[in-house]
């Protein structure tokens, strides 16, 4: 499996000036393509920090992030923009879909963006629609949906733009059980499927046991890093929390 | 997607809509106002006072010597007539002096008038709100304005003497019996001008059928100064004035009075662009969330400006044609209805020169220009939220 993510020695230091904060202390991280992997830890441990890096969202102190081979801590803001939409795909907690553009709108939005042709588009939100069951749903604008019906159009609208990875934050901190599953099972298929990459980022419990790698942060560093998760890892992790 | 933003709140778009509805209505209006009374300003100067053009001695306005007559003015006269274009060209003979009356006295500009010809001139006829016209019967009539009227107490009958220098330069006095008194839509010329036929006034001048000034009326108000030129190659002799030389604080207020109605317009809009900027803001506000997740998607700043932009633009250009159609709606009713502001007081609208019931006209050559306040106000309007979206962090926005 070829790599993805490549992050060296990634720091993130608040109050540089006063008493010093540091986010994300010293992190190396390296993802496959492929994985299916879950960044657990305590509220404050620096996970969304981690990940709005990974994300180029924002910028390292120190350190860099290679992204399919290319440093992005060092392309410009506008540069980044463009690098996030060709390969980056965003799932976030709040769904954050557009609210006056439809299913359909929302994930044709990405394509929009990246100049595809309307029929190409069309096709690719057919497709997406068909992998995440809702069909029946494309034409509603996010209001008219459930929490579980929106989070699924914005994994879509993630996949839309056909990423390198997705990376997913708390996806299912406010989804009731039975959405939350749905939406487990549709990206864990995906994964398997089309060996789309995902990190998640998250609290619950349901993603790490689905997650075949969980990665620990405490205070800005990993602390437990393992690629094939054993159920007593897992364990280990609902009994810290 | 911008048209969608804009009905995310429905009674906010659509209150700000109705306001650069009302502004631009109001400015219009104001346009209209200003238009309809610079046009009955202008009428006024030409068709009741001094005409479209006037032809004198060229040194005769200096000083008002009554020897400066027009040389051979009876061939000049009739040369005139002649001419295409000219529809009407009336003497005048004109003196300065001194009307006294047992009340008191006041410097007047007598006017040797032809009364026939005078009447379509100045419409004098038309003026007179008590007595008669001149009776050729009777010899040595006079008709002044209701102003010096009511300030030498003077009614129709009274008796009253003229007195000013003849061509000898020997002081003549003569006493005239007010036969009409007149009303006109300016004050200030009611009380400095009166009439007396030119034969009484050309006796007394001792100038035989001589006069010191043509009034003309021209078919067609256009090409003045073309007119003026053909008539100067031709009178050499002879000054020859456009009614903007004769009356230039008409020609000014015409001039400024554009100048401030488009200034009122810009007032009215930079109070409403504050509405719009409030209103975008709220707008961005409310959004910051929603413009972070599209920054970190992958939409360009450059895109979300314009989606700013338009937005604005949308909000601005909607009320647009409201106000446009309403204005033009209530303005063209009042065009022919006319409008009375003799509530604000018929001294006050006459003193400045002004008739009490305007005819506003809708300023349909100006309505580009409207486009471009509106145009420039949505712009200005947008910038400033624009930036607010444009500098927006999607870290920071994500976290609202």
């Amino acid at each position: 499996m070829d790599t993805v993510i490549d992050a060296h020695n990634i720091s993130k230091v608040y109050n540089k000036d006063t008493i010093p904060v540091y986010a994300v202390n010293n992190v190396h991280l390296h993802l496959k393509r492929g994985e299916f992997t879950a960044l657990v830890g305590p509220s404050g441990s620096g996970k969304t920090t981690l990940l709005n890096m990974i994300g180029g969202l924002d910028k390292p102190d120190e350190g860099s992030i290679y992204i399919n081979g290319q440093d992005i801590t060092k392309l410009s803001a506008n540069k980044l923009i463009d690098f996030r939409l060709r390969n980056i795909g965003f799932v976030f907690q709040s769904f954050n879909l557009i609210p006056v553009l439809t299913a359909k709108e929302n994930v044709e939005f990405i394509m929009q963006l990246q100049k595809i042709k309307k029929e190409d588009r069309e096709a690719r939100v057919k497709q997406l629609f068909l992998q995440i069951e809702m069909m029946e749903k494309l034409n509603e604008r996010p209001s008219k949906l459930s929490g579980g019906q929106q989070q699924r159009v914005a994994v879509a609208r993630a996949l839309a733009s056909k990423p390198q990875f997705i990376l997913a934050d708390e996806p299912t901190a406010n989804l009731d059980t039975k959405s939350a599953s749905n939406l487990l099972d549709i990206m864990a298929r995906l994964n398997q499927d089309e060996n789309i990459t995902f990190l998640f980022s998250t609290h619950d419990q349901r993603v790490i046991d689905r997650a075949r790698r969980v990665i620990t942060l405490v205070d800005g560093r990993i602390v437990k890093d393992t690629a094939e998760v054993s159920t007593s890892h897992k364990d280990d992790y609902k009994s810290e929390n | 997607m911008a048209w969608r933003n804009i009905w995310r709140n429905k009674t906010r778009s659509i209150v700000i809509m109705l306001s650069i509805a009302l502004g631009l209505f109001s400015g219009i209006a104001i346009l209209s106002l200003y238009q309809g009374m610079m046009d009955s300003r202008v009428r006024t100067v030409i068709d009741a006072e001094v005409g479209h053009l006037q032809m004198h001695h060229p040194e005769f306005k200096n000083d008002y010597e009554p020897e400066l007559t027009i040389k051979n003015g009876q061939q000049v006269l009739k040369s005139l007539i002649s001419i295409t274009g000219i529809k009407l060209a009336v003497p005048r003979s004109i003196s300065t002096g001194m009307l006294s009356s047992a009340s008191g006295s006041a410097g007047v500009q007598i006017n040797g008038v032809i009364p026939v010809q005078e009447y379509l001139v100045s419409q004098l006829r038309k003026k007179i709100i008590d007595g008669k016209v001149f009776d050729q019967e009777k010899k040595n009539q006079i008709i002044i304005g209701k102003k010096l009227a009511d300030k030498l107490k003077l009614k129709i009958g009274s008796r009253l003497v003229l007195t000013f220098t003849d061509s000898s330069r020997e002081i003549v006095s003569g006493a005239f019996r007010v036969c009409a008194i007149y009303r006109s839509d300016n004050s200030p010329l009611d009380e400095r001008n009166v009439y007396v036929t030119m034969k009484a006034l050309n006796s007394m001048l001792n100038i035989g059928q001589s006069f010191h000034e043509i009034v003309l009326i021209l078919v067609q108000d256009g090409n003045l100064d073309a007119f003026k030129e053909q008539l100067s190659r031709q009178f050499p002799d002879l000054k020859i004035e456009t009614w903007q030389e004769v009356s230039p604080e008409t020609n000014l207020l015409v001039k400024t009075t554009n100048q401030y109605s488009y200034i009122i317009m810009i007032i009215i809009m930079l109070a409403l662009a504050f509405g719009i900027v409030n209103t975008m803001l709220m707008a961005i506000l409310e959004r910051t969330k929603e413009i972070g997740m599209m920054l970190a998607l992958g939409t360009n700043r450059i895109k979300i400006f314009f989606l700013v932009l338009l937005e604005t633009f949308i909000l601005t250009f909607a009320g647009t044609p409201i106000g446009i159609f309403s204005a033009w709606g209530i303005i063209s009713y009042f065009q022919k209805k006319g409008l009375d502001l003799s509530g604000m007081g018929n001294e006050m609208m006459n003193s400045f020169g002004f008739g009490s019931i305007i005819f506003p006209e809708f300023p349909a050559d100006k309505i580009l220009d409207v486009f471009l306040i509106v145009f420039l106000t949505a712009l200005l309007s947008c910038l400033f939220p624009a930036l607010k979206a444009l500098r927006l962090q999607p870290v920071e926005a994500l976290r609202r």
